[in-house]
């Protein structure tokens, strides 16, 4: 492998990072708001949001992107490829969020609860300052953990033409006919993200038994 | 005649999508479940040497991309003179990496496993191979299946990927039917119901099993 | 709106752990609580049948009574964590929970009354993820909407009165069950409830750990502090009470002063629960 083959890895590992990334952050957040959408417990709104989680969960993240990719303009939208996968991984992995943060937010200790109303907290204030700050140390470790299947599954944004760590193992073997060399190191990448982040998790499970404690 | 009429029209290539789907997922979970157990019954230590690189081996599969190892078997092979197709290469990737999933799943369970039980084994004169399948796995099977379900849910994704390497499966009928018919919306609105109704049928039968299970108290022995 | 009254007693700038008994001459005739025809039931099975109790402003009230008899919910309904079927609760005046059109209190007008209140809970219930010092300025900062420096004076104050001020900066894990449960009165206190409400604060506590939170109340007591006490430290309760209450099967069927209660109880029932627990 020469120079340009190992710039043309960087660059793929660098799409994998950003794309998962920008969809990571995304996906937390919408997770957390749509955890607390189902908590309120709307009606038709929460079986709604029960039969997303349902189908998120279930559909394939290539099919997913396809899906977006090739039926947006369908509708007259022109998505580009990186918002197309952008938008699949989000979808998929905020449905794993919620349910993480949901879960989170239904083991909360109540007694806390209740002694932060005793002191006069309203419900809202209770949750931003008792709840919230809790349940992002103890939901952390599963986030994280959720992350590392993110990455995992990005290389499914290959088949909407996103050349990223996996894809680019192709545009390389195709100059040097030699596919191996270019898959070791895509593999040794993704064990260096993923292994930072399996780091990262073991962290956050350590601080969220000192607080269970 | 409306997009639905022409996806009826083409039923035949989603039966035989799905059908394919539904066979390499078959195949390769009988297979990733007896390489689970078989690798759960080399880390009890009958030989020492290989636990190891046993350990090694699973974690350094839990993280790999699941398409990055279907990539080394399809395009890196070759290069030792193997060459599977893609068909296989699919399934193989399939069976070795939740295999290992499988054997982790088993693993964390066995960590917890009753030793009073194995000694008691022991002590009745069972063989260590003879204890390790009438008496461990059964057990840590029923217990661990609701991560199994689990598993076998993202294996059942994962055969999506197969696409890339050109498996003609659920989600190639919808590409292809979609770039035939230019219909896209509705034909992979099917075949994410197919994937849905199949997730939502194991999910059902995991629960059965659930239930079974109690009845022969396998659960909290 | 009824204005808030300091409970904040002659005296309370003073940290010395003086454990006399509560002067008798200082104590006023406003209620700080009233209970009327309280009722509650769980799942058909009726917990409290038309309790009736007033609380007056600077008295200390405990409750006494087996497991079971209602007595922790007798307490928790008085801040509305337990509601009510029927009968009404005021504290300092303000009816808790209904509003004056009858209906249940929007949550904010609610947590303005539960405010009135302080609880100090059998578990301790600190936040964990908070130190000392901020377990004690959260309320006031957030509820109240004190200034940092201005809760954290008083928390100190009050950090210092129950003799926890060189654990400010601790976390709630790396204390002890004597340690959390006075932090955790600091934290009632730090709101200025009208009344505080104790519900068996030393039950979870191994025994040589309950003298020191038992003397923190004392001086609360001492002070005038208003306070409802669930317990069953049954010396405890004689020294500091100025009523106690027992609790039966949901209904009080014993209510009078220390001295007339631990000797002279009219009824059998409590005499033989006084001999029980006295042993
Ligand atoms: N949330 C609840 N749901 C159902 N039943 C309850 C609930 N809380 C209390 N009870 C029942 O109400 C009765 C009174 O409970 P309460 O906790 O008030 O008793 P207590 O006098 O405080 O007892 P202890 O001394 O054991 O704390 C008990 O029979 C209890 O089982
Ligand atoms: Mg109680």
């Amino acid at each position: 492998m020469n120079a340009s083959a190992w710039q043309m890895l960087l660059d793929g590992a660098w799409t994998t990072i950003w794309i998962s990334g920008v969809s990571i952050a995304m996906g937390v957040i919408a997770g957390l708001l749509i955890a607390l959408i189902r908590i309120a417990r709307i009606p038709v709104v929460d079986q709604i949001l029960v039969l997303y989680i349902s189908l998120a969960r279930a559909t394939p993240l290539v099919t997913l992107a396809l899906f977006i990719f090739l039926s947006a303009p369908t509708f007259g939208l022109s998505l580009n490829r990186n918002v197309a996968g952008i938008l699949a991984l989000t979808l998929n992995t905020t449905a794993f969020n919620a349910e993480i943060w949901r879960s989170a937010f239904r083991n909360f200790s109540r007694e806390q609860r209740e002694a932060a109303m005793a002191t006069g907290m309203t419900p809202w204030i209770t949750f931003r300052r008792i709840m919230l700050p809790q349940m992002m140390i103890t939901s952390l470790p599963g986030l994280i953990n959720e992350m590392s299947f993110l990455i995992k599954g990005s290389p499914a944004i290959a088949v909407i033409g996103i050349v990223d760590l996996t894809r680019v193992t192709n545009r390389i073997s195709a100059v040097t006919y030699e596919p191996l060399p270019p898959i070791l190191v895509a593999c040794a990448l993704y064990m260096a993200i993923i292994g930072c982040l399996v780091w990262l998790q073991r962290l956050a499970e350590r601080r969220a038994n000192r607080l269970a404690m | 005649m409306s997009n639905w009429e022409i996806l009826w029209g083409a039923r035949e290539q989603f039966w035989s999508g799905f059908a394919s789907t539904m066979e390499i997922f078959g195949l390769s979970i009988s297979a990733a479940f007896a390489i689970g157990c078989g690798m759960l019954y080399l880390l009890e230590g009958s030989r020492p040497r290989l636990t190891v690189p046993v350990r090694v081996f699973i974690d350094a599969m839990r993280m790999l991309p699941f398409l990055i190892l279907v990539y080394l078997l399809y395009y890196g092979l070759p290069a030792f003179d193997i060459r599977l197709d893609a068909w296989w290469s699919g399934v193989g990737a399939l069976a070795v990496y939740h295999g290992c999933y499988f054997a982790e799943i088993f693993r964390g369970a066995r960590l917890t496993f009753p030793p009073g039980q194995v000694e008691a084994a022991k002590a009745h004169g069972f063989t260590k191979g003879k204890m390790f399948f009438r008496l461990i796995l059964p057990q840590i099977v029923m217990q661990t299946r609701p991560l199994l379900g689990n598993q076998l849910i993202y294996a059942l994704k994962d055969t999506a990927f197969l696409v890339i390497i050109t498996v003609q499966e659920l989600t190639a009928a919808a590409n292809s039917l979609s770039g035939t018919y230019f219909i896209p919306t509705e034909a992979f609105i099917v075949v994410i119901g197919f994937y849905w109704a199949v997730s939502v049928v194991m999910e059902i039968i995991i629960k059965q099993c659930g239930r079974f299970s109690a009845k022969r108290g396998f659960d909290h022995v | 709106m009824f204005e808030k009254s300091t409970p904040e007693p002659a005296g309370s700038g003073q940290t010395t752990p003086e454990q006399s008994a509560p002067d008798d001459t200082a104590r006023s005739d406003r209620i700080a609580v009233s209970i009327r025809h309280l009722s509650k039931s769980f799942d058909g099975v009726e917990v409290l049948r038309d309790v009736d109790l007033e609380v007056r402003e600077g008295d200390v009230v405990t409750i006494l009574g087996s497991s079971g008899s209602g007595k922790s919910t007798l307490l928790r309904c008085i801040n509305w964590l337990e509601r009510p079927d029927s009968g009404s609760i005021h504290i300092g005046g303000q009816r808790i929970g209904v509003n004056d059109a009858g209906r249940p209190m929007p949550v904010r007008e609610l947590a303005k009354v539960r405010a009135r209140t302080g609880m100090v809970f059998q578990s301790f219930n600190l936040w964990p993820h908070l130190n000392v010092l901020h377990n004690v300025t959260e309320a006031p900062i957030h509820v109240l909407g004190k200034s940092k420096a201005e809760a954290e004076a008083l928390a100190r104050d009050l950090l210092e009165k129950v003799g926890m001020s060189p654990k400010a900066d601790a976390y709630p894990s790396t204390l002890s069950g004597g340690q959390k449960q006075r932090v955790a009165i600091a934290r009632a206190l730090a709101m200025q409830p009208e009344v505080m409400l104790f519900d068996e604060p030393t039950s979870a506590l191994d025994p040589e750990l309950v003298g020191e939170v038992l003397a923190v109340i004392k001086d609360l007591s001492a002070e005038g502090y208003t306070m409802v006490i669930v317990t069953h430290e049954m010396a405890f309760a004689r020294a500091v009470s100025d009523q106690v209450v027992f609790l039966e099967k949901g209904l009080i069927i014993e209510q009078a002063d220390p001295e007339t209660f631990f000797t002279n109880a009219s009824t059998e029932r409590v005499r033989q629960f006084l001999e029980r627990n006295e042993g």
